[in-house]
Formats: C-alpha cells, structure tokens, sequence
C-alpha cells in the first residue's frame, strides 16, 4: 500500500511540476493576471506548440497516473483477492 | 550489561535480537515482496545491534539517548533531503518567469491593510466584537470597546497555547498515544485556520454571519472527527515496540 501511495504521489507532484513550468511560461500574462490557467498564446510558433502539447500531457499524467496508483490499482487488488477467496 | 528485564536507555537489556547471519541486509529487505513491515523491524533491530555493540565495546561515555548513528544514517538522510530542496529552489527560480513589480508608492495608503498570513488568526482575534456582550446592568452599555475585547481575546488565546506544555509532558511519540491531547492541538489548529479566515472575510464568498458560525463550529467537528479516528486506530498499536524505539529519556 505504501508504495502505491508514493508512486502516485510521485507521478502527481513531478507531473504537475512540469505542467506548473509550462503554464508558467505560456499560461501566466502577468503576475497580477489569471496565473497559470490563462488561454493559451494564439498563433504559438512550432516549440510552444510542442510545450502546450507536453503541458496537458502531463496535466493528465499526473491526474490519471495519481488515481490509477491510488484507485485503480489497489481495487484490482482487492477485486482479485475477493474473488479467489470466494472461488476457494 | 544490567540483570532486569526492562529495556535500557543505552540500547542493551533484552529484546529481539536475531542472529547475524540470520537478519536480511539492506538489498535483500529491497528484493523482497511479502512481509515488509517484519524485514523492516529486523533492518533495524540489527542495525540498533550494532550500535549497542559499538557503545559496549567503546570507552566513550554513553549518552543516555538511545538512537542511530549521525553517520551514516542520519547524514545520509539529510544531505538527501538538503539537495533535494536546494535543486527545487534552483529549478524554479530558474525556470519560472520572475515577477518584477512596480516600485512601492510611500506617498499613497494601500486599498487593503492585512498582516503577512500567518498572522492573520490574530487579525480575526481582533474582529470579535460580535461577541462582546452588551450587560444589561450597564443600561446595554458595553463594559469595554471592541478593539481591548479583541485585544483581551489575543490574550487569552496566548495564555491557553502557554499552559498546555504544563499540563502535557508531551511524552507521546505518536498522535495515536494521545488522542485526546491530538483533538485538542487539531482544534487548535483549525480554529487558527477559521479565524484567519474571519480576518479575511471581505475575500470569503460566504456572508459574515456563517463564516463567524464555522469558526468557532468548526474546531470542534475537527477536534471531535480526531479524537474518534485516533481511538479506533490505538486497536493493534504496538505501544511496547514503538516505545522502545522512541524512547528519548531517561525511565523515571
């Protein structure tokens, strides 16, 4: 259990760390403005269109990767061990 | 070595202490899957051997702490922790876009006048005026203004965080050996939280009314959930094993 509990927190914090970079870059118009949940630029050149892509990747990393190691995962277990106690 | 059965603040006295050749190193612990928490146990039991060998075998005069040693154990840990801070502070500062703001105006008065964060509990303190009561015998006359209630609110508050340490020892290792004292400081803590809230209220998206409510409601649903999440968890709490490891003075 416990090491389930820190590769997800793992994948959530380094996830969002990375999304955090990017959205600071591409998603912040200023320190006073919506910070980093701003629109995206319009007309990003070819790099920034490969960040945005990379930052929603990793948003949903983090999201998805979190809740398979802290859901998913240990629900199969018990599904599993459920079932083979029953079966027996 | 002493002849009775109780543990000893220098590390000798019974226990279990599995044979050399019989305790798991650090890799096989890593390589195996089932019973973790056993390997674990019998990690540190050896290790704590041979601290206790270590202090034998030496003339240095023992402490009367038992513990692992600051190398490499404990070095180990915190240059690890250290780099690990230090690198996060770099990467941000270098990855993220700096804030360069305006140059303060001495000449004009901010629209908001707060303290940093971490006071505002206090601000709210002062905020509690609603609560001073209005006596009858004075003709509906207050017997002091709402700014000294405030301020007596400060001090009162401060007293009751200055007397805990007398009334508890603190020889708890564990939240789960002192629910009660644990439902006390998460009351502490959430009425610290509620009333900084109550000193922000023009921020809060609720009306004055419910926010003042919770905050004083809020405590105690925490400190209650605690205290009954604490109590079910002390079934199958091994107080002996945890105390013998977190033992940090001297027996009385």
């Amino acid at each position: 259990m416990a090491d389930e509990f820190i590769k997800g927190f793992a994948i959530l914090t380094g996830g969002l760390l990375i999304w955090l970079v990017f959205a600071g870059w591409f998603n912040t118009p200023s320190f006073y403005d919506t910070q980093l949940i701003a629109p995206n630029p319009e007309d990003p050149g070819t790099y920034a269109a490969v960040a945005l892509v990379i930052k929603d990747a990793m948003l949903y990393f983090a999201l998805v990767g979190a809740f398979t190691f802290w859901v998913l995962v240990p629900t199969g277990r018990r599904a599993r061990e459920y079932y083979a106690e029953t079966d027996s | 070595m002493s002849d009775n059965q109780d543990p000893q603040t220098d590390g000798s006295g019974p226990g279990i202490v599995a044979p050399d050749d019989e305790t798991p190193t650090w890799r096989e612990r890593k390589e195996r899957r089932t019973g973790l928490s056993r390997l674990t146990y019998e990690y540190f039991e050896r290790s704590r051997r041979e601290d206790q060998d270590l202090r034998q075998e030496s003339t240095y005069v023992e402490r009367d702490v038992l513990g692992f040693p600051a190398w490499p154990h404990e070095t180990v840990r915190n240059l690890a922790i250290s780099s690990f801070f230090v690198g996060m502070l770099v990467f941000l500062a270098a990855m993220l876009p700096p804030h360069l703001g305006d140059v303060a105006n001495p000449a004009q008065t901010p629209s908001v006048i707060i303290p940093d964060w971490y006071l505002y509990w206090s601000f709210g303190l002062l905020k509690l005026g609603p609560l001073n009561p209005e006596l009858s015998i004075l003709g509906g006359e207050k017997l002091m203004s709402d700014e000294f209630y405030g301020v007596l609110a400060n001090v009162a508050v401060v007293g009751v965080i200055a007397i805990v340490p007398f009334l508890n020892k603190g020889s708890a290792r564990r939240p789960v050996e002192q629910p009660f004292w644990t439902a006390v400081g998460v009351a502490g803590v959430t009425f610290a939280f509620t009333m900084s809230v109550v000193a922000v209220q023009n921020l809060v998206p609720f009306s004055h009314g419910i926010t003042f409510d919770l905050s004083f409601l809020l405590p105690l649903v925490a400190g209650t959930i605690a205290y009954s999440v604490l109590k079910a968890m002390r079934e199958g709490y091994m107080y002996d094993l945890n105390r013998r490891y977190y033992r940090l003075r001297p027996p009385k």
